[in-house]
Parts: C-alpha cells; sequence; structure tokens
C-alpha cells in the first residue's frame, strides 16, 4: 500500500491505494464517481479523460499512487465550471449526444481546447480530438458544438 | 422542451431536443457498472488461449472452491442451443463454459470470483488447463467441406447451413450477354464495438424471491426468456434490467455465455457479483461481424443493362450460433438483398454459413447488407467500365422505376415505396459532380488522384412475423407493446418492450403520446429496458423500434383518448360523439375538461365516471405493421476521395448522402442516426479489421491494433432528404436506424476505383488499407509488364 494525499474535485484527501490501483478506479470504486466511464482500459478512447494538476490526462493508464500531491478533477468537479457549462448547452442542442458514454471525457477534453484557444476552426477542433472516441455520432456534431461553444465563451469573455 | 431547428411544436415531425440529454452531459448516466449493490464480488473469466483445442483436465489452485468454478460446478447451466426449422441447418450445442472442447481464442472455461478484478485474474491466471491444442480450420473458403479439422466432429464438415436463392434463368442470362463482369470481394472480419462493453450484475433479490440481472443488452425480454429456459427457472422469478446501455449497434441484441453464468453465480453465491467486459475481451468474445466472401458473375447488354446475376456467398461464422437466430441470417440477407434496388431479372445466389474456430457470427448495423451492398455495387460500376458508360447513368437505368411499386426483387423482397433513381441523382448533386469531373481533367498538384463514387442500397426495416417465419427462425419478433398509464395528476407514463441505447426513443416515443393525446413530452416520462415494469417487447434491433414500439404507444394512446373522451363527455354533459381531446384536455361544445381532471375522476373520485366505465386510464397494446416483411427505406451515398499512388494513402474529402426513410419523426434524430451510421461503414471501408493468423489467434484485440474512425479522418456529412411515406405503418414511418453504414464501402471503394481509374487498379476487400491499395496498383503494373 502506498500513502497519497490529493485534492478530488476541491476536497482534499488522504488515502492508502494498492500500487496497481488506477486513478479511474479510485475515482470510480472508492469515490462512486462514476461520470468517469472507461471504454478501453488502454489509453486510446478517451472516455476516462479527468483534469489532472488542470491538464487533460487517462485516468485508466495512470496509477493512483502517482496522484500523490496532486489535484484532480472530474467531470463532477466541474458542473460548475463556465466552460462546461456552455459546452453542455451547445452539445444538447446540437444533438451531440446519443448514448452518452464517451460524453463526459469529449466535455473535458473540449473544455481543455477551448481553454487553450485551440477550438477555432473545425480542422483545429477536429485534430484536438484525436484523442476521444466516439462510435455513435459520427462526430459533425459534436465538432460543431464545440465551435459553437467556443464561440459563445470567447463572446462572454469579450463583454465582461 | 425547445427543438433544434426552432419550432415550437413538439409532436411528429418536430427536432425535439432530446430529453436524454440531461443526464449523460451532467456526467449522471448509470450504466451498469456503475451501479452499487453492497457486498459485490468481481468476477473474471479464464478464457482459451487456443482456437481449438481439447481439455484434457482443469486444475483449480488449491484452496480455491467457491472462488473457482468450472462447468462441473455448476450444472445448473445446460447448454445454448439455437432452434431453427430452417431445412438443412445444423446447430451445435454451446456449454458457457467449455467442457471438454475450446473451439476459439476466447472461449470462457472457468469463472473466478474476488473482491477486486485484479485478484480475480490473479486467480484465472492460476488455474492450470491441460489442453491437447488441435488444428485450427480458419479459412471458411478453404475449410467448409473436405476438412480435416472439424470444429464439431459428428457433422462430418464444417457447414451450418447451405441455401441457394433464385429467380428467373440465370443459364438463359449467360447465353443472352454480350458483357460477362467476374469479381470477387471480401469483406473482412471486425467488431461492432460500442464504447461501453458488455456487462452483468447479478443478484438475488430475497424479499422478491427473485434473481435481478442487469445487462447491457438491447434485449432484456428476450434475455429473461433464455435464462429461464437454460437455468431451468420460472421466469417470474428473474428480472433482467438494461438501464443505460453504451451504444449497442447489433451485437448487444444476443444472449451470452456471462450473462448466463453470473445469473447462476447469483443463484448458489450469497452476495452479488459483477462482471465489467474489458476491451481485450470485448473484442476476442462479443460476436464479431461481417466475415462476408463474395464470388460475383454479372451478365449484361452493350448498354449496361444488367440481365442476370449468379453469385456464392460464404460467409465465415465462427465456432458457434448466438441465440437466439444463430448463424443463419448473414448470408440470408445477404443473398436476399444482393439484388439491390435493381430490376435484374435472372438471379442465382449460392449461399455457405461456414464454422470455423473464430469467435461467433453476430448482427451489427446493416446485418449481411453491407457485404451484398459491397458486392452489387462494386459490380454495377465494372458493368458500366465494361461497357464504357458512367457508372451514375448506368445505375440509373437499371434501377426499380418509382412507377414499378410496390416491386418484388427476383430475390423476393417486397419493396413497397419510393423513387430509387431520385436519389442517385440527389446524391451526384450535392457532390456536385461535374465540378469533380473538371478537377480530375486538371490533375492536381501533389500528385494525388481524385475520384468520386456511389453506391445505393435498400434498407428491410421493422420486418416481423413473415420474415422471419420464412427464415425458419423459432422466436418470431413481429410486434412490439405499449403500456400507457396515465397517473392521477394527469401525468402520462408509458412502458415500452424495446431498450434505447443512443437512439433518444425516450424523446420519439413521447413525440407520438404528444401527436395522439396533446399532452407535452414534459409531462410524459418513458419507461424501457426492464422486464419488471414493461409488458413483454422484443427490443431494439432490425431498424424496428422507431415503427414497432411507435406504434403501440400509438395504439395504446389513442385507447386512452377514448376513454379520456368518454369520461370527459359525461363531465361535460354532452355526447362522447361530440368530445375530442387536444392540447391536454377534452373539448365539448360548450366546454372543456383537462387530462388531469378527468385523471382525478378515473383514480380518486370514481363517483364521476359514467355508469359503465371503470376506473384507471391504463391500456396496453401490441402493434405491428400491416406488412410483416418489412418497409423498406432506401438511399444512395456518394464518396469523394484522394489517393496517394505512391503512399496508398486515401483521404476522404466530402460524403454525402440522399436518403429517403418515410416520415421522420424527429428530423434532428434522423439525421443522428445517419451520420453514426455512415461513420461506422467508413470505419469498415478504411479501418476496422480483426485478422486471423494460420492458428486461429486473432491479431487485434486493443484499440491500439483495432482501428476506429476518429473526427479527424472524417470529413462533415452532407444529407438530402426524401419523403415517401410508407403505406403499412402509423403516420408513414419506416425504420432507418441501420442504413448508414451499408454504402459507405461500397461507395468509398467506387470511389477510389474512379480515382484509380487511368491506372487501372482496383480493391475489392475491406478495410481498403493503404497496403491493398499499394498492392492492387502493383499488381497492375507487374501484368503490364509481363
Amino acid at each position: 500500500m502506498t500513502a497519497i494525499r490529493f485534492r478530488l474535485n476541491d476536497i482534499d484527501h488522504a488515502e492508502d491505494v494498492a500500487p496497481r490501483l488506477s486513478l479511474a478506479d479510485l475515482l470510480r470504486e472508492r469515490h462512486n464517481l462514476t461520470a468517469t466511464h472507461l471504454g478501453c482500459e488502454h489509453g486510446v478512447c478517451g472516455a476516462c479523460t479527468v483534469l489532472v494538476d488542470g491538464m487533460p490526462a487517462r485516468a485508466c493508464l495512470m496509477l493512483a499512487a502517482a496522484c500523490d500531491d496532486r489535484q484532480i478533477h472530474s467531470l463532477e468537479g466541474l458542473r460548475d465550471d463556465p466552460i462546461i457549462a456552455a459546452l453542455r448547452d451547445s452539445f444538447h442542442r446540437r444533438h451531440a449526444v446519443q448514448c452518452g458514454f464517451c460524453t463526459p471525457g469529449m466535455l473535458i477534453s473540449a473544455r481543455d481546447l477551448i481553454q487553450r484557444g485551440r477550438a477555432g476552426s473545425e480542422a483545429e477542433i477536429r485534430a484536438g480530438l484525436s484523442g476521444n472516441l466516439c462510435r455513435c455520432t459520427g462526430y459533425t456534431n459534436i465538432v460543431s458544438a464545440i465551435a459553437e461553444a467556443a464561440q459563445s465563451v470567447g463572446a462572454q469573455g469579450k463583454t465582461s | 422542451m425547445s427543438a433544434a431547428d426552432g419550432t415550437t411544436g413538439s409532436g411528429i415531425g418536430a427536432s425535439l431536443l432530446r430529453r436524454e440529454d440531461a443526464r449523460h452531459l451532467d456526467g449522471r448516466g448509470e450504466f451498469v457498472p456503475d451501479i452499487r449493490m453492497p457486498g459485490t464480488r468481481e468476477i473474471a473469466f479464464l478464457r482459451s488461449p487456443h482456437a481449438h483445442a481439447r481439455i484434457r483436465s482443469i486444475a483449480a489452485p488449491p484452496g480455491s472452491k467457491g472462488r473457482v468454478f468450472t462447468a462441473a460446478d455448476l450444472p445448473r447451466i445446460k447448454p445454448i442451443r439455437v432452434v431453427t426449422q430452417a431445412a438443412g441447418a445444423k446447430s451445435p450445442p454451446w456449454p458457457p463454459l467449455a467442457t471438454d472442447k475450446v473451439r476459439y481464442v476466447g472461449e470462457a472455461i472457468a469463472v473466478c470470483v474476488a473482491p477486486t478484478r485484479g485478484e480475480a485474474e490473479d486467480l484465472a491466471n492460476s488455474i492450470e488447463v491441460d489442453y491437447e491444442v488441435l488444428e485450427a480450420a480458419v479459412d471458411a473458403p478453404l475449410v467448409w467441406r473436405g476438412s480435416r479439422h472439424l470444429i464439431h466432429e459428428s457433422w462430418g464438415d464444417n457447414l451450418y447451413l447451405e441455401r441457394t436463392i433464385e429467380g428467373g434463368d440465370i443459364e438463359a442470362a449467360a447465353r443472352a450477354a454480350e458483357v460477362t463482369v467476374t469479381r470477387e470481394y471480401r469483406m473482412n472480419r471486425q467488431s461492432g464495438a460500442p464504447l461501453e462493453g458488455r456487462a452483468v450484475l447479478a443478484y438475488r433479490d430475497h424479499r422478491l424471491d427473485e434473481v435481478v440481472v442487469y445487462a447491457s443488452t438491447q434485449t432484456p425480454h428476450t434475455v429473461r426468456v433464455a435464462l429461464g429456459e437454460i437455468l431451468d427457472i420460472e421466469q417470474r422469478r428473474i428480472r433482467v434490467v438494461a438501464p443505460d446501455v453504451g451504444g449497442g449497434f447489433g451485437p448487444k441484441a444476443r444472449l451470452y455465455p456471462e450473462e448466463i453464468i453470473l445469473a447462476a453465480l447469483a443463484l448458489e453465491l450469497d452476495h452479488p457479483v459483477r462482471w465489467v467486459e474489458d476491451r481485450t475481451e470485448h473484442l476476442l468474445t462479443c460476436a464479431h461481424t461481417r466475415d462476408h466472401h463474395y464470388k460475383v458473375t454479372a451478365y449484361a447488354d452493350r448498354q449496361g443493362k444488367v440481365l442476370g446475376v449468379d453469385c456464392e456467398i460464404i460467409v465465415d461464422a465462427g465456432a458457434y450460433g448466438l441465440w437466439p437466430q444463430g448463424p443463419y441470417q448473414e448470408a440470408n440477407m445477404a443473398g436476399r438483398t444482393l439484388p439491390g434496388p435493381y430490376t435484374i431479372p435472372n438471379y442465382r445466389a449460392r449461399t455457405y454459413t461456414v464454422a470455423t474456430n473464430k469467435t461467433p457470427l453476430g448482427p451489427y448495423r446493416g446485418v449481411g447488407r453491407p457485404g451484398a451492398c459491397f458486392a452489387i455495387e462494386r459490380t454495377i460500376d465494372e458493368v458500366a467500365r465494361a461497357v464504357g458508360r458512367d457508372p451514375v447513368e448506368v445505375r440509373i437505368e437499371n434501377m426499380i422505376p418509382a412507377g414499378a411499386m410496390p416491386y418484388t426483387s427476383i430475390a423476393g423482397m417486397r419493396y413497397d415505396t419510393g423513387d430509387y433513381p431520385a436519389s442517385v441523382r440527389l446524391c451526384a448533386e450535392l457532390l456536385d459532380m461535374p465540378a469533380i469531373r473538371a478537377r480530375q481533367k486538371q490533375g492536381e498538384a501533389d500528385g494525388r488522384l481524385v475520384g468520386i463514387g456511389f453506391a445505393s442500397f435498400t434498407e428491410q426495416t421493422a420486418h416481423g412475423a413473415a420474415e422471419f417465419a420464412s427464415r425458419g427462425a423459432s422466436i418470431i419478433p413481429g410486434f412490439e407493446s405499449c403500456t400507457a398509464r396515465i397517473l392521477p395528476d394527469g401525468s402520462l407514463v408509458l412502458m415500452v418492450g424495446i431498450q434505447s441505447h443512443g437512439q433518444g426513443l425516450e424523446t420519439t416515443l413521447s413525440q407520438i403520446a404528444c401527436h395522439e393525446l396533446g399532452i407535452d413530452p414534459s409531462h410524459i416520462s418513458v419507461r424501457h429496458g426492464d422486464t419488471e415494469s414493461t409488458a413483454f417487447g422484443f427490443g431494439t434491433f432490425a431498424s424496428r423500434s422507431m415503427v414497432m414500439s411507435g406504434g403501440a404507444v400509438a395504439r395504446a394512446s389513442r385507447m386512452l383518448r377514448d376513454k379520456l373522451c368518454r369520461i370527459g363527455a359525461h363531465l361535460l354533459q354532452c355526447d362522447p360523439a361530440e368530445a375530442r381531446c387536444e392540447g391536454g384536455a377534452v373539448h365539448g361544445p360548450q366546454g372543456s375538461v383537462t387530462i388531469a381532471e378527468i385523471a382525478k375522476v378515473a383514480h380518486l373520485r370514481m363517483d364521476g365516471l359514467p355508469p359503465g366505465v371503470d376506473p384507471l386510464l391504463d391500456m396496453t397494446a401490441t402493434y405491428e405493421p400491416q406488412i410483416s416483411t418489412g418497409v423498406f427505406s432506401y438511399a444512395t451515398h456518394g464518396a469523394i476521395v484522394m489517393v496517394d499512388p505512391e503512399t496508398g494513402f486515401i483521404e476522404l474529402i466530402d460524403f454525402a448522402v440522399a436518403e429517403d426513410c418515410g416520415t421522420m419523426v424527429n428530423p434532428m434524430i434522423v439525421e443522428g442516426q445517419i451520420r453514426g451510421g455512415v461513420v461506422q461503414g467508413i470505419g469498415t471501408a478504411l479501418y476496422e479489421e480483426i485478422p486471423y493468423d494460420a492458428q486461429g489467434q486473432p491479431l487485434a484485440v486493443t484499440f491500439a491494433d483495432y482501428l476506429m474512425p476518429g473526427a479527424a479522418e472524417l470529413p462533415a456529412i452532407k444529407i438530402g432528404h426524401m419523403h415517401t411515406p410508407a403505406s403499412a405503418t402509423e403516420y408513414g414511418m419506416k425504420g432507418m436506424g441501420e442504413g448508414g453504414a451499408v454504402a459507405p464501402p461500397a461507395a468509398i471503394a467506387n470511389a477510389v476505383r474512379d480515382a484509380l481509374a487511368a491506372i487501372g487498379a482496383e480493391i475489392n476487400e475491406t478495410p481498403l488499407t493503404p497496403a491493398r491499395v499499394l498492392a492492387a496498383i502493383k499488381k497492375v503494373q507487374q501484368a503490364a509488364k509481363a
């Protein structure tokens, strides 16, 4: 067992974790944070994308033991985030959700693209989504929803 | 609730935004692995590493009794057995845990129980199995007869079913032909690969004296039927729930060994058990798909008019047949849909469904049609090239004209309504075909080659009793059910036997009830996927749920409407014939009463009921379309590609769909289904493949080697709609869930053929990988040298 201290969705925790426990299982099985989905468990599909110290990371590939002294945000911890709010709205209005399994990871990756100013064109958004698979939508509506959210966040940023 | 297109209506035809979205966008969807039951233990399976082997012995580690179970430890479990009435069909028993023999890599041998999945896997790794490894039968065209390697020894061959479908006189067509085109095609083995794999959670509910099975399935009711038969317990003591399901696409519309084994363990053990399939297990053991081989000969006249098609279709169906429909439907569907939207007068298809040492083949979006479409649409293009004409013109000239509808194809499919040639013209317009032809003449600065290709198809949907009876099926999914219940406050619950896993049926079924009753969808709940709360139904597959479940909702809603009008008329003191139900109220000549007021009377104040009318507003209806051979959607897909002859790399630069699915309940959702299907079809065309080596080892068992299309590889997909309502369904609806996946392989291969026309190369095997493109070019160049 390894003792770790970490900040999860803005709350501090100290826990003992087995060496092979993944961050995804730490979130899902210990903390019941089931927005983080497991689609492949080998780092390709992106459904388990979370933020570690503000950067997108694969929760399936990262070991819990490597999370000592880190800040983790899953989708549950981003419910009040303004970019996530804009994305939820545009994903709904543009029918960018079908089965919903890829959705939390998509939202977190999309938030990162918008925050880094990498959602300026369709081609840029498509390239930026190369780490997130969706099997249902064909991506068209996800791409346009991200473009719309990027615009609305940008517009708000200018007016405020 | 609001609509995507800015309209305010909520009934049929409105692009109503989905009521399913909120929970998923908030991270509150509830998939099987998200369900928490105290005391749950995790399951891991020991699976065969060999494609074909006898099991001499299985030795579990000392002290593992009660944590490791083999077939011998679970005698309650009987083999899975598909019953079929198809003449000459063979149906092998399939023990959910292997007994004397394993027949594909991944077949379950033992099941292990532990507090965590990791510990359960450790336990599985500590079991010793003594195998006598046998040679594997891997290549279907070579092993179906005369093979020394028999998968099911008692058969004497490796053939599930041989069937010939024919009409007209193919020999006469051969004699009359001025042009003969022969090609071989192959659509390789792949996975359905929903983003959520399968999962099962099973436990005993002692209060209700039942076993509860949560499963990521498209068909909870029929899974319950099977569990009852195989475990020999009454179905009243089994509840199957499919909660949120992270994509299905067909593979989850079958019964699996894991569902049986988990239910059996729940009956044995004193705690819940959970199995969550990982991606490697999915690619090894969830139903595979396609794996079709075709040899097609077309006979035509000098104008390219097709006089006859003669074909041989071999389907590599793997080691067992999945319950309930077995391995037979792929070859059947391929043979019967290969004539496509054409007036082919003479036809013969010899079909062979072959057993191999591979994962069992199951349904996947399109079922049989993508391979058949690939074969006929590539062939139509080659006929056009053989007579020196444009494939678009030849395609249209061979098509069934709108005036000939309804039309029974040479393979016996009854196409109901539509204008097939118009879909080709519309698709060519969407892609601005003259501009592409001009661009081809100019050439590209970077040396790449541009090509445009089309493919058309018909899509049998919502087929019922007549269709499945003709296949010899023992379970005939000919209807769907709905219980429509108005509660004392006037809100409505629709309980339906289907399962929605991305199709948005919680939204669209409420639109139908809104259309009939005037109750806004925001006051309607849709319950599905649970044997406890819904009447029996078959589930969601075969592009059937909108037509069949929607039809059942329409009927149950109208039954409620009649009763609302009778009670409402009594309250309004008018004749029931004068009362009409509209906008959430019953209106008489001199006033109106709301559904909420009527609901209160029907439940809480029965003194207000008219004489002879019973309390409650609760109606159950079933529905099957008036024609049970199916209603046919159709489409033409078009692709524009850039092919690099140096690297073999194909870039898809544009894609268009011109389609007709009759009346659209929710156009936004229809377009979402089309685009999603098209991208799966692009996956088949360009990326997805599970190759096997000569020993029967699968070579793509992770997403690192099984490639799926991502956003970066794809163009936006254009859609043009046509609207020819069906005459045999409610509102003129047709199913359309699968069509998107049918034509992309054919359209893209035709576009690549067009791009490589000057070189003379063609690629007749999916996926069209760079290696295959280069090999095709090299083959032509070598032939030219020789």
